[in-house]
């Protein structure tokens, strides 16, 4: 822990946000399939509302963004403006090889490509389409994120724009 | 179930209009002009009958833009209704009057292919983004995207 401690209702908060991350699922022009994942993962099977992990309707309710397929031009500015409903601090989890890179629509006329020209990403996820665990090992993954950024103040210490604060303890 | 089709039933009707040939078992090719198209498909439809549309296809053959009116009716037999098109100047009349579902396929084929189909009631944008360029049509053969034009999407300087 770097600078001022932070205060019992901001420790409060971390601490609750690490316990429900709640997410919101956005379409960006996918097959499908990687919804139909997250679906299974939502269902009694897998389960991931026994880690907390709760699917939104409303970005103004998430902290996660799950962005699933690459991104049509259509979309784009769509995805972006869901994204920006969502409050600080907000994780973007890109799903699949067309959230990384278009997949096999890459380089088609109505396509931006990767998730990450439209919006940071935190995590991507591999697989076509990646399994529900490892959506789940994502999220969790996301929430190892969440702690870090919350002792460090902030996600500008991942980004490269600010000196690091015990940057060897951090990787 | 009706009688099938047969060739000579289908040269027959377009008699005047195109040629007819055989090209699969229950396919059957009828090459027209541009001028006859809708007396061809007016011929198919009525006379044989053909009443339902299944979809118009179109091919860029980098010489010439082909546009495919694929027919059937209850008898289970293709009839295709082909005619070629001048690339530089791609026009032809409407058939959305003698098909209705033909409407959606051609002001998806205006998009596409940038073919301007006379007399249709609404050719207007359906499956392009929005801020596409309306001069520019993609699934043409000697399409390539220009870096300096901008097709819709996120301009980059936005992002940051």
């Amino acid at each position: 822990m770097t600078g001022p401690s932070p205060t019992l209702s901001r420790r409060l908060l971390n601490w609750a946000r690490g316990k429900s991350p709640w997410v919101t699922i956005f379409n960006s022009g996918s097959c499908n399939a990687c919804d139909i994942e997250i679906l299974a993962c939502l269902m009694p099977r897998f389960d991931v509302e026994r880690f907390g992990i709760l699917a939104r309707g409303s970005p103004r309710h998430a902290d996660i963004l799950i962005v699933t397929g690459a991104v049509t031009r259509q979309q784009a500015p769509r995805l972006r403006r869901v994204w920006e409903q969502i409050p600080e601090p907000k994780y973007v989890i890109a799903m699949g090889a067309c959230g990384a890179g278009g997949g096999v629509f890459q380089g088609l006329y109505h396509m931006e490509g990767s998730v990450e020209r439209v919006v940071p990403v935190d995590v991507f996820v591999a697989g076509c389409p990646p399994r529900p665990d490892e959506i789940i090992n994502a999220v969790v993954t996301c929430l190892g994120l969440m702690a870090e950024d919350a002792a460090h103040g902030g996600r500008a210490w991942r980004m490269g724009t600010a000196p690091v604060p015990g940057a060897e303890a951090s990787t | 179930m009706t009688e099938p089709v047969t060739l000579e039933m289908v040269a027959g009707a377009v008699e005047g209009v195109g040629g007819a040939e055989r090209v699969r078992a229950n396919r059957i090719r009828v090459r027209t002009t541009s001028d006859n198209v809708r007396e061809a498909i007016q011929r198919v439809n009525r006379v044989l009958p053909c009443d339902r549309l299944i979809s118009i296809s179109t091919v860029d053959t980098a010489d010439a833009i082909e546009l495919h009116y694929h027919l059937i009716g209850q008898h289970r037999t293709i009839v295709t209704v082909t005619v070629e098109l001048p690339r530089d100047k791609p026009e032809i009349q409407t058939v959305s009057d003698l098909l209705p579902p033909a409407g959606l396929y051609e002001r998806q084929i205006h998009d596409l292919f940038g073919v301007v189909f006379r007399g249709h009631p609404g050719l207007t944008q359906l499956v392009l983004n929005d801020d596409w360029p309306p001069d520019e049509h993609p699934l043409r053969k000697d399409w390539k995207p220009d870096p300096r034009t901008f097709y819709g999407g996120v301009r980059q300087q936005e992002v940051g």
